[in-house]
């Protein structure tokens, strides 16, 4: 079955037409989604100002990045459960929409950039822990979060305008 | 009574704003707007966490207070020039948004409890003390942000 025929299918399941032509179940749970968005983005983006060396410079790198990891996987976890009934609400609309699209693909390459960081540079924080400015290879993988995130954003907030 | 008197002088959108010239200029702004929220959000959550002694329990709470504050004004400042460049594309319309008047009220008294209590609560002096009063004050300190952001996002659903 194709991408569309599956769309298709799925803005026809008693979920999605429950989310559509509802008056408040989507309004409430695009106020959560942008919560959550707000929680794990901005714990990511403080995380990744501290690796810069620009925020909370006495603070050690893996305080910051491991004493918030759990609200930062909650926050991910709503924003995943609401971003896929923001979605089931009218697969068409968002299969045809191109906005849709490079925010999945922002958040992809944020994952992958997070991972990367996680199971690379911050391997060997023990060594830069204390440091007011992480080395520079660890600085890289935070400037592309950062900038990651904004776009991520930008997009995000566009998909509603295309 | 006051406020209908007060609805009445609100003016209309100047014609030559590019807020209200433009389509494309609102989501851009709002965008910006968002990513300010998501700075305050963060900041917020991380001051409120370590006052409630979940998160960042080694470090002092005055030290961790004085390197957050530039980031708090940071988003503060976003808030402040893109919100009410927002507000100015359409003034009369919002103005009668009952979210929009909510989140006006709960913006200041998140920014009040914010530079009295939470700025008492972050003093050096206050360091060696137990976290006592300051517990419910950071649960109180979430509650407000979290109450302006609910009405602020609400003001675009209706």
């Amino acid at each position: 079955m194709s991408l569309l025929r599956f769309c298709e299918w799925l803005s026809r399941t008693p979920l999605s037409v429950l989310l559509r032509e509802g008056a408040y179940e989507y309004p409430v749970l695009l106020i959560i989604h942008l919560m959550s968005i707000a929680v794990f983005g901005g714990i990511v983006v403080m995380g990744n100002l501290r690796v810069l060396g620009i925020a909370m410079r006495s603070v050690p790198v893996s305080q910051v990045i491991g004493q918030f990891r759990a609200w930062k996987w909650i926050g991910f976890a709503i924003l995943l459960i609401t971003g896929t009934l923001l979605t089931m609400s009218d697969p068409m609309e968002y299969y045809s929409n191109v906005m849709f699209w490079i925010s999945m693909l922002l958040l992809l390459l944020a994952g992958l950039n997070a991972m990367a960081f996680h199971f690379g540079a911050y391997r060997t924080v023990a060594a830069w822990d204390d440091a007011p400015i992480a080395p520079v290879n660890a600085r890289r993988w935070a400037g592309v979060s950062l900038f990651l995130w904004i776009a991520l954003i930008f997009a995000g907030r566009a998909i509603a305008f295309f | 009574m006051l406020l209908a008197h007060i609805l009445q002088g609100v003016p209309e959108a100047a014609p030559f704003n590019p807020i209200a010239r433009w389509t494309w200029v609102f989501p851009v702004i709002e965008a910006i707007h968002i990513c300010g929220f998501t700075l305050l959000v963060g900041t917020v959550v991380i001051l409120d966490l370590r006052l409630l002694g979940i998160s960042l329990r080694g470090q002092r709470i005055s030290q961790l207070a004085k390197e957050l504050a530039p980031w708090i004004w940071a988003g503060i400042l976003i808030q402040l020039t893109t919100g009410p460049y927002l507000f100015s594309g359409d003034p009369r319309e919002y103005v009668q948004i009952a979210a929009f008047r909510n989140k006006m009220l709960f913006l200041l008294a998140a920014l009040i409890f914010h530079f009295t209590v939470i700025r008492k609560a972050t003093t050096p002096e206050a360091d060696s003390a137990p976290l006592g009063w300051r517990k419910p004050a950071a649960v109180l300190s979430l509650g407000l942000w979290l109450c302006v952001m609910l009405a602020g996002m609400w003001i675009g659903n209706l």
